[in-house]
């Protein structure tokens, strides 16, 4: 049986704009979007801002009702069984809210445990632990309001786990922390992984997918535009390299002539401080490094690296260079 | 309802009262509410009538400990699901598998044992600063008039908190529904004193009969005919509120994630 089965899901929000002459708008958030997440298995939700990942997340925790299209959990409805939903699943949405600032760190589990059903007895030994676990220990009786964003974020993976669900969502769950902090929390994901929990992750870094998804679905505009393995995604950009080319102050039109270039396929540029990187995808390689030069003309030009495509090479690809 | 179900209920519920107890001890505004309002009220009543002896201060410490209760009721109780949406945990208040309403009901156990203390601040008050020898007539009475006056508020707060989230434009009229209420209900006064015709007003709301009962039994004189159909009311308002507050509970929550409202953001 499938953990999760989504099928011609759809979400429409609806907000009246306007003082005088009042008019609805709707916004379209999910499309006709329809996969399927084996028991045990860990699934990868890939996609911009605003793609809708976050709605259809929000939709298999039983937090929206879709608009139309159907979507289960352990077999269980989410609009019609969405208390049997609620026993088995745990999420976490990125973020610090959610929890109760002026109580501790264990109130709060305490509290939270409660609202599970977790047994007091069960729970006296589970709390430590997930503290433990998160690296809370030493700070579990200090109150939540002085803990900083990681921290916080700690606490809501403690807290989703609390009642050791069957199915778990993470909505952007490293999203805030430092990389030691994400690194950990990334072997807490495989730890789970490896106690056959079911996870849907939605997440930015393709690392994070690439090392930790079975199958990665690519969301934009509300559809899904890809759906494979990690290795599979990267097949989309097998017959490109990517030629990236550290650059100082270059103007928009110059990035624009460059992605105007007959064997440029996409063009993403990332800021770092006083540079910028040009993530060229290409299929001639090292062959196009001149070209591209010469169309850099008066761009200060520095370090020149010619590599294989990554999944993140496979996703500017299929979102259009929207990163 | 399994015998289960109600077991992890009843604990949940008492795990939400402790926590919003401790919460709310520091909370500056829930203290003026439950504490420094009804006293203030209570010193200007106790002034105005130090002449008239000690069954009417014992009227007045019971009547400025039902101004806390209420007040407490309308802004703390009233807030809740409103309050929890504006931290952020509205959302996973609901995605647990402890109904919100059960939830909801814990808070306002927490509120209602919280303005209680307003009662006994009061009776201090009256005690010591103005010296008057208090005494509650009928004790056991008393008792059970309390522990009523307790469920049927938490019942009443059951049913504004899901139509304050539902008609914000209800929710306008919270403060104008304070002070009417001290009046119509005989918090600090017989409704005797009052024209004739806001009586039907007075006999459908539940805080009269809260009144009645806890006055009556506090100060004697009332005869147990009288106490027991005050007894009577509450526990027929309470009931038809507790269904009421069911339904709305459950219509809020399906229009919240139908409406996308479970999160400010």
């Amino acid at each position: 049986m499938n953990a999760i089965e989504v099928s011609h899901l759809r979400r429409v929000y609806r907000a009246t704009i306007g003082v005088l002459r009042r008019s609805i708008k709707e916004v379209v958030a999910v499309e006709d979007i329809s996969f399927e997440v084996g028991a045990g298995e860990l699934f990868g939700l890939l996609g911009p801002n605003g793609a809708g990942k976050t709605t259809m997340v929000k939709m298999l925790a039983t937090l929206l009702i879709p608009t139309s299209g159907a979507a289960s959990v352990m077999g269980h409805d989410v609009v019609e069984d969405a208390d049997a939903i609620r026993r088995c699943i745990g999420f976490i949405f990125g973020g610090e809210r959610g929890l109760y600032w002026r109580l501790s760190g264990i109130d709060n589990l305490r509290y939270f445990g409660s609202l599970y059903h977790v047994d007091p007895d069960v729970a006296k030994q589970r709390i430590p632990y997930l503290l433990e676990l998160v690296g809370l220990k030493d700070r579990g009786r200090e109150r939540v309001e002085g803990y900083s964003r990681g921290m916080k974020q700690r606490l809501h993976v403690a807290r989703t786990l609390l009642h050791d669900p069957e199915v778990l969502f993470l909505d952007e769950p490293t999203i805030g922390l430092d990389p030691v902090g994400a690194r950990e929390f990334r072997q807490v994901i495989r730890n789970l992984q490896s106690e056959h929990k079911t996870i849907l992750l939605t997440t930015h870094y393709m690392f994070e997918a690439d090392a930790l998804c079975q199958h990665v679905a690519v969301i934009n505009h509300g559809r899904i535009i890809a759906l494979d393995t990690p290795a599979g995604l990267k097949g989309h950009v097998r017959d490109l390299s990517v030629i990236e080319l550290e650059v100082f102050g270059v103007p928009p039109a110059v990035v624009d002539r460059v992605r105007a270039q007959s064997y440029v396929e996409s063009v993403a540029v990332e800021n770092r401080d006083q540079k910028q990187t040009l993530l060229v995808q290409s299929p001639r390689g090292s062959e196009a490094v001149p070209d591209l030069m010469a169309a850099l003309n008066g761009t200060r030009v520095g370090r020149v690296v010619v590599r294989e495509p990554t999944l993140e090479d496979a996703y500017v690809r299929l979102v259009g260079g929207e990163v | 309802m399994s015998l289960r179900l109600i077991r992890e209920s009843w604990r949940a519920m008492w795990a939400v009262a402790e926590m919003t107890l401790r919460q709310q001890v520091m909370d500056a505004f829930i203290l003026f509410t439950v504490l420094v309002q009804p006293l203030i009220i209570a010193i200007l009543a106790l002034w105005m009538l130090r002449d008239k002896g000690s069954e009417f201060a014992i009227f007045i410490v019971v009547g400025s400990g039902m101004t806390g209760l209420w007040s407490s009721l309308l802004f703390i109780s009233g807030n809740t699901i409103n309050l929890e949406r504006w931290f952020g945990t509205l959302e996973t208040l609901v995605g647990v598998p402890t109904p919100l309403a059960v939830i909801v009901f814990g808070k306002n156990l927490a509120n209602v044992f919280q303005s209680l203390t307003s009662m006994i601040v009061s009776y201090l008050l009256a005690a010591l600063l103005f010296g008057y020898t208090l005494r509650i007539e009928q004790p056991v009475l008393f008792g059970v008039s309390l522990l009523l006056t307790v469920v049927s508020f938490i019942s009443f707060g059951l049913i504004i908190a899901p139509i304050f989230v539902m008609n914000p434009s209800v929710q306008q009229w919270q403060n104008a529904m304070e002070f009417p209420v001290y009046i119509l209900c005989g918090f600090l006064f017989p409704i005797a004193l009052l024209p004739g015709w806001t009586t039907p007003l007075s006999v459908l709301l539940p805080p009269y009969w809260a009144a009645r009962a806890l006055h009556g039994t506090s100060s004697g004189g009332a005869k147990v005919e009288e106490i027991l159909l005050s007894w009577a009311m509450m526990i027929v308002f309470s009931a038809i509120y507790f269904f009421i507050a069911s339904q709305l509970f459950k219509k809020m929550v399906v229009k919240a994630r139908a409406d996308a409202t479970l999160d400010m953001e």
